[in-house]
């Protein structure tokens, strides 16, 4: 039977129920560890914004308080020979990539604490020796993609770099963060068409926190679910409660084994809010902007308490030992050291300690490595 | 066997002259043998081997996986050169038309030429965007531009442009095995132009980055000129010298990085100079050129420097339109002219 044209469409959700929960596989120290990890990113934005008052650092710091499961819970399946593309909202990712509770380790395929605040501080120790700002780094051989101020135009970028891994036998994927803002460029579309074309193992995970500086979703996207944008290409568009780290796991870890299998690129999106203004400059007026309801709404689902419940229900977590640390709810101004495990505030302070004992770059290094020297 | 004979002979007898676009094409084929890690991306260039065929043969050559019939993306192709120079490989991504470009200006100006830069030398990108460029053929709007200003304003991007079939072979290999991105303007008027074959080396060489090259010795007044234009200025001196005035004609072939050393050593000898090429004037390459011999040269001079460039307008497409814009030899000559009598 054809579809009459006045017929009113199904929701055009593409929210495919999974086969199988890849969390469930999970161990108890697995599912501790990125409660951890939840509590590691958001210290890190926590202390960031309280040195940044103090007036300890320069750059604009892009608040990621309320997204912390997107990051952890895409990051901490992948494999060390994977590539990843975090943009500005990402910082914690650049530390958080192949963590997996071997956060001493000299050698893993993410980066120190140390190098992430000798960038954030603009220090030489940075990996770029802070020649662009705060999220502006990466490293061939952690397998970070550079970003620029373009969003959306990391993916092309990654779609080649798995093509160049593809052809010398690898299996790695990549996975390219945007904000629901970037899917309107043209290069976002062109990218993962040129990717589904070649079956890439390109993850194009959207951050949908509502907000696009000062645009909301509606007036710049015609689309509710960016999900559905994968409709166009024939590729799955999962959407992950963003606000839980085990399903934003599980859509990505199916979205993985997919591209892995060589069945081509997803689209993830994160259904999430962000707490802050788009800039901590932004952050006065964007309590003005918004609808204070929304924000309160917004920030209600906090990922870390998510996180708590489930590892009470899953009995990962005692009762008594899920009421030590609530950093959950508290802005930046009212989180204390006390709020987070010790073992978070330590990972941070030796990181802090490495950045302010790092010294500035020589100025005439602004006029250095503009070309490589010819052959 | 009969066909491989008769190459041979024709080989052993007499050396073939090669086209401009034979030399590209040998440049990419060579370098694509010698470097297994190298690909080949673009728009229609392996079933149909390039819109003018500068790549015909090279998918049957290499397959596939390295020569690349790209979706009509400039921000893709750039974007995915990028990420494959980022993992090892060295990639020779065409623009259809260099006017095409455009489309991926910020993964080339943005992306591509900061990353050494952003990465503190960690990362150098292989990549060399070619394409076809320039005007005189009636391409109109949309393919007929000389946009190399654009990148020359873009720090940590080489600009290249040869005028001869050895240089653009010899430029091509350089620029691929340098190391930095590169766009690389290839003139498609010259492309068949029969006049400027020449026989070319049958061992592998590559011409240097920044060297530029005279063409015709002279001393009364210095052309300096890139791509096509050159060949203008070669006229140009011919017809002064029937008036008795010698032009010294300097091809840079390469923009950035530029070889001052050639102009000011010619300029010592004529102290009159006339920049030409076929951008607009405004911010173009010639204004750049007579900056740095006012601001460096200043002394030699012995008349004031002038450009010939198109006019500040977009290129026209019927015939008197497009030649009312452009540079020609007769403006060459009578600027020559002028500024032999300051």
């Amino acid at each position: 039977m054809e579809a009459n044209s006045d017929t009113p469409r199904e929701p055009q959700s593409d929210q495919r129920p999974l086969d199988s929960r890849p969390s469930d596989l999970l161990s108890r120290e697995e599912c501790l560890e990125m409660f951890r990890q939840l509590y590691l990113a958001r210290y890190f934005d926590v202390r960031l914004i309280k040195e940044k008052k103090r007036g300890r650092l320069r750059g604009t710091l892009y608040s990621s308080h309320n997204q912390e499961a997107i990051m952890v819970g895409s990051l901490y399946g992948l494999k060390p020979t994977d590539w990843i593309s975090p943009i500005h909202r990402d910082m914690p990712a650049f530390f958080l990539k192949d963590l997996r509770g071997n956060w001493d380790a000299e050698e893993r395929s993410g980066m120190s604490i140390e190098e992430v605040c000798a960038q954030v501080w603009g220090r030489v120790g940075s990996p770029g020796r802070a020649r662009d700002n705060w999220s502006h780094i990466g490293s061939k051989s952690k397998r970070i993609i550079h970003s620029t101020s373009m969003l959306a135009g990391t993916i092309p970028v990654a779609a080649g770099v798995v093509y160049a891994d593809r052809s010398r036998g690898g299996d790695a994927v990549c996975l390219t963060y945007n904000g629901e803002g970037s899917t309107a460029q043209g290069i976002f579309h062109e990218a993962i068409n040129f990717a589904t074309v070649h079956k890439l193992p390109v993850i194009t995970i959207v951050e949908n926190n509502q907000w696009a500086y000062g645009t909301p979703v509606s007036q710049g996207s015609p689309v509710t679910d960016i999900a559905d944008r994968a409709k166009g290409f024939g590729i799955p568009g999962y959407i992950a409660d963003g606000q839980d780290v085990f399903d934003v796991y599980d859509k990505v870890t199916t979205a993985v084994n997919r591209a892995r299998a060589g069945e081509g690129p997803s689209i993830v999106e994160c259904k999430t809010f962000r707490a802050y203004g788009h800039g901590d400059h932004d952050d006065d007026r964007a309590n003005k902007y918004r609808d204070p309801e929304e924000i309160m709404l917004g920030r209600l689902r906090d990922p870390i308490a998510i996180c708590r419940q489930s590892l009470v229900s899953k009995g990962f977590l005692s009762a008594a030992d899920a009421e030590l640390f609530i950093a959950e709810g508290k802005s930046a101004t009212d989180a204390t050291n006390d709020d987070f495990p010790p073992e978070v505030v330590d990972f941070l302070n030796k990181g802090i300690e490495f950045a302010v004992n790092s010294p500035l770059p020589e100025a005439a290094e602004g006029g250095m490595w503009v070309f490589k020297e010819s052959n | 066997m009969a066909v491989m004979e008769a190459v041979a002979a024709a080989k052993s007898d007499a050396p073939i002259a090669k086209n401009y676009l034979t030399a590209i094409k040998e440049a990419i084929s060579e370098e694509m043998t010698a470097n297994p890690e190298m690909i080949a991306m673009g728009e229609d260039i392996g079933l149909l081997g390039g819109a003018f065929g500068v790549t015909d043969g090279l998918l049957n050559q290499f397959g596939r996986e390295r020569v690349i019939d790209m979706p009509i993306s400039e921000g893709v192709i750039v974007g995915s050169a990028v990420g494959m120079a980022l993992n090892g490989k060295t990639v020779m991504a065409e623009m259809q038309f260099i006017d095409f470009i455009s489309c991926g200006f910020d993964q080339i100006v943005n992306m591509m030429a900061t990353y050494h830069y952003r990465t503190a030398g960690e990362v150098n990108l292989p990549v060399v965007v070619r394409g076809p460029a320039g005007a005189y053929g009636g391409g109109a709007l949309y393919h007929s531009q000389m946009n190399e200003a654009w990148f020359c304003n873009s720090p940590g991007l080489r600009v290249v442009c040869p005028s001869t079939p050895y240089d653009a072979k010899g430029l091509l290999k350089a620029c691929l095995r340098d190391g930095n991105p590169t766009i690389f303007f290839e003139l498609k008027e010259l492309y068949r132009r029969s006049d400027i074959a020449e026989v070319l080396p049958d061992e592998d060489y590559t011409v240097p980055l920044g060297k530029a090259v005279v063409r015709r010795e002279g001393t009364d007044i210095t052309l300096v000129s890139y791509g096509q234009n050159v060949y203008h200025c070669l006229l140009a001196a011919t017809e002064l010298e029937k008036v008795g005035v010698h032009a010294e004609v300097i091809d840079i072939r390469s923009l950035v990085p530029l070889d001052e050393e050639t102009i000011f050593t010619s300029l010592a000898k004529t102290n009159r100079i006339i920049v030409v090429n076929e951008a607009p004037m405004t911010c173009g390459f010639a204004g750049e050129i007579i900056s740095r011999v006012t601001t460096k040269a200043f002394d030699l001079l012995d008349a004031p420097p002038l450009r010939i460039t198109r006019l500040d307008t977009p290129v026209p497409w019927v015939k008197p339109l497009e030649l009312y814009v452009l540079p020609s030899v007769e403006k060459i000559v009578q600027a020559a002219l002028a500024t032999v009598k300051y």
